[in-house]
């Protein structure tokens, strides 16, 4: 094995077989994670059942039973879960993959390996919080006598493109996060902002027509809308809207991981 | 013979900002200022490291030496990846293991078990030779006991022996250490030393090694660089460039204080005040016959009374070890939160004419676990005494150790 250290790598590529050979490194990074968050305090396991659990009765408060959304057949505890199933994701990597750097700073200034390895470590993880979600879905659903719709077997499709859009999401945020220390304290503000403006809590047909095209920006909604189409069977938004979602969610990933590799060669440097 | 590390016109330099102003108005007029005129605001280049070129080949060790600030770390840094050089190139043929620290990585809610994994990936194993080396690892650790315990329960001293037990059952053709073998217990460094003896000697593998510890450093490299201000400036036999290192950068510095602010230290222990003199004479030179005088004062910053000793290890100027000296075999109290001056002496025609080094002050605990460890901390020269009584000049004595008068007998037979 041959290395070259020069002061203008050409360290822009994405080195996958440099990734795959430290796969075993990005399981313990999220064994680790689970562990101590989770497995060490009961609290921990409550702490992923109480949040969606609050969440979901707070918008049966205010938007079900005050601003009277009306969701039709639909359980509306059934509507907001399915919703919140695929946000707790988004949600997860956004907060604890943005700082994830900055909290590895210990080692990142002490020993060499991708540093991609640290926000993704973080998408693992967030399947538990999705898990715990998904059980609270499935209970509601045998509750409320709900039968999935057909059409769940493209859950697999729709469930790719929430990992693309989290995983880009969190290492923009994580590689801006070091540069520009304020990103940390603006994370929690753009997930509380971001959950309203996704349609977790009402459905995005309720969205004037005029406002589509802004509000299709955030490639979540279009996700969201997917989670519901195949789960619930609600109508999904037209194909332009989905192919515009797409490709923002290309674009971010394609500039987040240039932005990155670009952070990552003086990251050592500034943190 | 193949070469294992090339490095050629390596330089880093770092972007330093003007110091920050002190008043908060300074601070908030400086804001303003950069807010509204360019974004550039006057910075000034720091040389960390300057066309610094070598050649390793495959199986050498070879210690990297200077003083704090040389650019020892940043070379360390640039060679395992942690960070690019502002110029110049590195070839390295081989899979590189780094140790700027032990047991990065470690986390304290996890069992032994689970950081010697989490650990040994970081440092770039795969699970699979980590499992196959698992045992291996325990053992040379010691702890088997509390392997499933959280790190968070141990005892610093188990923490890391752990830690460099993963460390020393690296795979890898190139080993890069960095002062890890300054914190530990001194039984435990040793069997560390010795793994790493037999990591180069034997299994042929090539270790750059950075070290404050010169005794080891001899005893591990035949060969060392020298840096000085980010630059190479000398590079050769190990022996060589030791006695280049000692003549160079600890000359003659018989007496050191420092006030609170300045006294290195840790938590445990603050180092006030050392110094070396003759006794009986308020003279500040050393003859063979004088009789010297050692006095440590530090600042024991621990609430829980400790067993406290004080060791130094005295190098000639060749970096030869001359001596150990240690309280741990003296009658020793225990201290806690107070101030404490420890005395001893060297008696007259023991110590041959030369320059002397203590290049390891260390403070332990219970006789073996190292609180802090100074380098370098005094240094002296013994001249030959003065001429006799008699008018008659001694000759100069070669050899490390001197004596007055060797009882003789010489008869017919």
């Amino acid at each position: 094995m041959r290395t070259v250290i020069t002061a203008n790598r050409s360290g822009l590529r994405l080195n996958l077989p440099e990734l795959l050979r430290y796969r075993d490194l990005l399981w313990l990074l999220a064994y680790r994670d689970y562990r101590v968050r989770y497995a060490q305090t009961f609290l921990g396991f409550a702490w992923a059942f109480v949040q969606p659990l609050l969440t979901m009765i707070v918008f049966i408060l205010v938007f079900n039973k005050a601003a009277g959304v009306d969701t039709g057949d639909i359980p509306y505890p059934v509507f907001v879960m399915t919703g919140l199933w695929a946000w707790s994701y988004l949600s997860f990597v956004l907060t604890q993959g943005g700082q994830s750097l900055i909290l590895s700073s210990h080692l990142i200034t002490k020993v060499y390996f991708p540093r991609l390895l640290i926000p993704l470590a973080k998408s693992l993880v967030a399947f538990i919080d999705f898990s715990v979600t998904f059980v609270f879905l499935v209970v509601l659903m045998l509750v409320y006598q709900y039968a999935p719709s057909p059409n769940v077997i493209t859950l697999p499709l729709w469930l790719l493109a929430l990992i693309a859009l989290s995983v880009s999401a969190g290492i923009w945020l994580s590689a801006l996060t070091i540069r520009f220390r304020d990103i940390q304290h603006a994370i929690p503000f753009l997930v509380q902002i971001g959950l309203y403006f996704s349609p977790v809590a009402y459905h995005s047909s309720r969205v004037p027509e005029q406002y589509h095209t802004l509000f299709y920006l955030n490639p979540l909604a279009a996700i969201i809308d997917g989670f519901r189409w195949a789960v619930l069977g609600t109508p999904l938004p037209e194909f332009p809207y989905l192919a515009y979602s797409l490709a923002v969610i290309v674009l971010l990933l394609v500039s987040g991981l240039y932005y990155f590799k670009r952070t990552e060669r003086i990251m050592a440097d500034i943190l | 013979m193949a070469l294992a590390i090339k490095a050629t016109g390596l330089s880093k330099c770092y972007r330093i900002g003007r110091r920050r102003s002190t008043s908060f108005r300074d601070s908030v007029a400086e804001a303003l200022r950069t807010l509204f005129t360019s974004r550039a605001k006057p910075q000034v280049d720091f040389w960390a490291l300057r066309d610094v070129s070598f050649e390793v080949p495959q199986g050498e060790a070879v210690a990297v030496i200077g003083k704090n600030g040389a650019g020892k770390t940043t070379l360390m840094k640039i060679l395992s990846r942690i960070t690019e050089p502002s110029s110049g190139a590195a070839l390295i043929s081989g899979r590189v293991a780094s140790l700027l620290e032990v047991g990065t990585g470690f986390h304290p809610e996890l069992t032994g078990r689970e950081n010697v994994y989490l650990n040994g990936t970081i440092l770039g194993m795969r699970r699979s030779e980590i499992k196959r080396r698992f045992d291996a690892i325990v053992d040379f650790s010691g702890i088997e006991k509390f392997i499933d315990t959280p790190v968070k329960r141990y005892s610093s001293g188990m923490y890391v022996r752990l830690a460099f037990a993963v460390a020393a059952h690296l795979e890898s053709e190139i080993l890069i250490v960095d002062e890890v073998l300054a914190v530990g217990d001194t039984e435990f460094q040793r069997k560390c030393l010795g793994k790493m003896k037999d990591v180069t000697s034997r299994q042929g593998r090539t270790v750059l090694f950075v070290s404050h510890n010169l005794e080891a450093v001899q005893n591990l490299c035949q060969r060392a660089l020298l840096l000085q201000d980010g630059r190479l400036i000398d590079d050769g036999p190990v022996t060589a460039v030791v006695s280049n290192y000692l003549h160079r950068f600890v000359s003659s510095k018989k007496e050191q204080n420092w006030n609170s602010e300045t006294a290195p230290g840790n938590d445990h222990i603050r180092l006030l005040h050392a110094s070396v003199r003759p006794m009986h004479r308020n003279q500040n030179t050393f003859y063979t016959n004088d009789d010297i005088e050692f006095t440590f004062r530090f600042e024991v910053l621990r609430d829980k009374p400790t067993q406290l000793d004080v060791t130094f290890h005295l190098l000639d100027e060749r970096g030869i070890l001359v001596l150990v000296a240690s309280s741990a075999f003296s009658k020793n109290d225990f201290f806690h939160n107070t101030i404490v001056e420890a005395r001893t002496t060297i008696p007259g025609h023991i110590l041959n004419q030369g320059t002397y080094t203590i290049s390891r002050l260390m403070f332990l605990e219970r006789k073996c676990f190292i609180l802090f460890e100074h380098n370098d901390t005094l240094s002296f020269d013994i001249l030959p005494q003065p001429t006799g009584r008699m008018g008659w000049t001694p000759a100069q004595k070669e050899g490390i150790i001197h004596l007055p008068q060797m009882h003789w007998t010489l008869e017919r037979c």
